[in-house]
């Protein structure tokens, strides 16, 4: 399988995705999934934005990580995002630790809209998996 | 008849802000403030089953196509046997879940959270929320204050699947 195992992953390269516009359909298809409520007709859940930067960490040029399980997330909501801006996302791993068949590895990430205001930011923990015979470079 | 008590209605929001939210069953007047919520009450919500549909339709959503959520016969050779539901959807849902257990709060801002995933929600399995108060801190705005809930999602049999902190920040009652 291709991907970035633990070996592969660069701690402190920074690592910026395309741009993502919110639109109302978007909301509007989370609403019927989650069925949050809506403050308002051009509030974006402060969760979308969230889900968003995982999707877009794929769209860039690199072959994204071989993740074993999501372990958990460290989340801060600092501004709220509004139908029809358009968010991109820094992210930078700032550590891996190793363990017997995969490595744990921290990400910061940065949700940043049209103005280059940081909306949202935090730490996401993944189990990456380690190189075997089979996927050995 | 009807359309005198809707106009009625209708001058209640006048001079004083009276949101309607989207869904329609709760309006701005039923919501909690900061001063009503107290530590220790507990909530638990209906159940929610996930299915394919709603993994097919987050990856389409959020761009994750991940292996673990849309590859079957990879995921048949995975330790969890099977696609599993995307950890944010997982998430998603509770929040959905927790507007279902409780009266909405008066809440201004969702400030963040802290969470944790314990493991896998298979398609199929219905998913409750458990949440708990456990704590209220005055900020320096006398106009609202922070709640932090505690919240625990289960499966249906009874596992944590996953679980966490969240903050939201909560108007509280004009003082006279």
């Amino acid at each position: 399988m291709t991907g970035s195992y633990f070996e592969d992953v660069p701690v402190e390269a920074v690592e910026e995705t395309p741009g993502l516009t919110i639109t109302s359909a978007h909301v509007a298809i989370y609403l019927g999934l989650t069925r949050e409520l809506a403050e308002d007709d051009t509030a974006v859940p402060d969760l979308l934005p969230l889900a968003f930067t995982i999707g877009l960490g794929w769209r860039v040029p690199k072959p994204p990580l071989v993740v074993r399980a999501f372990m958990g997330i460290d989340w801060q909501v600092l501004r709220s995002v509004r139908v029809g801006d358009t968010i991109m996302t820094r992210a930078r791993i700032v550590t891996k630790r190793p363990m017997r068949d995969a490595g744990v590895v921290i990400e910061e990430r940065e949700v940043i809209d049209q103005r280059g205001e940081v909306v949202q930011r935090g730490r996401f923990t993944y189990l990456v998996a380690k190189r075997t015979k089979e996927t050995r470079a | 008849m009807r359309f005198r008590t809707a106009r009625s209605n209708c001058s209640l929001g006048v001079g004083r802000r009276v949101r309607v939210l989207s869904y329609g069953s709760v309006t701005a007047l039923s919501r909690r403030y900061f001063d009503e919520i107290q530590v220790g009450e507990e909530y638990e919500s209906p159940g929610r089953t996930v299915t394919e549909a709603d993994i097919v339709i987050f990856a389409g959503l959020s761009g994750d196509y991940n292996v673990l959520h849309t590859d079957a016969e990879f995921m048949k050779q995975s330790i969890f046997g099977e696609r599993i539901a995307h950890g944010l959807l997982g998430l998603a849902i509770q929040a959905g879940l927790f507007t279902r257990a409780t009266a909405p709060y008066a809440t201004l801002a969702f400030v963040g959270l802290r969470w944790k995933f314990k493991g896998p929600v298979k398609i199929g399995d219905t998913i409750r929320l458990r949440a708990k108060v456990i704590g209220k801190k005055e900020t320096s705005k006398p106009d609202r204050g922070l709640i932090i809930v505690q919240r625990t999602v289960l499966n249906q049999r009874g596992e944590i699947v996953q679980e966490g902190e969240t903050d939201l920040m909560v108007e509280r009652r004009q003082r006279p």
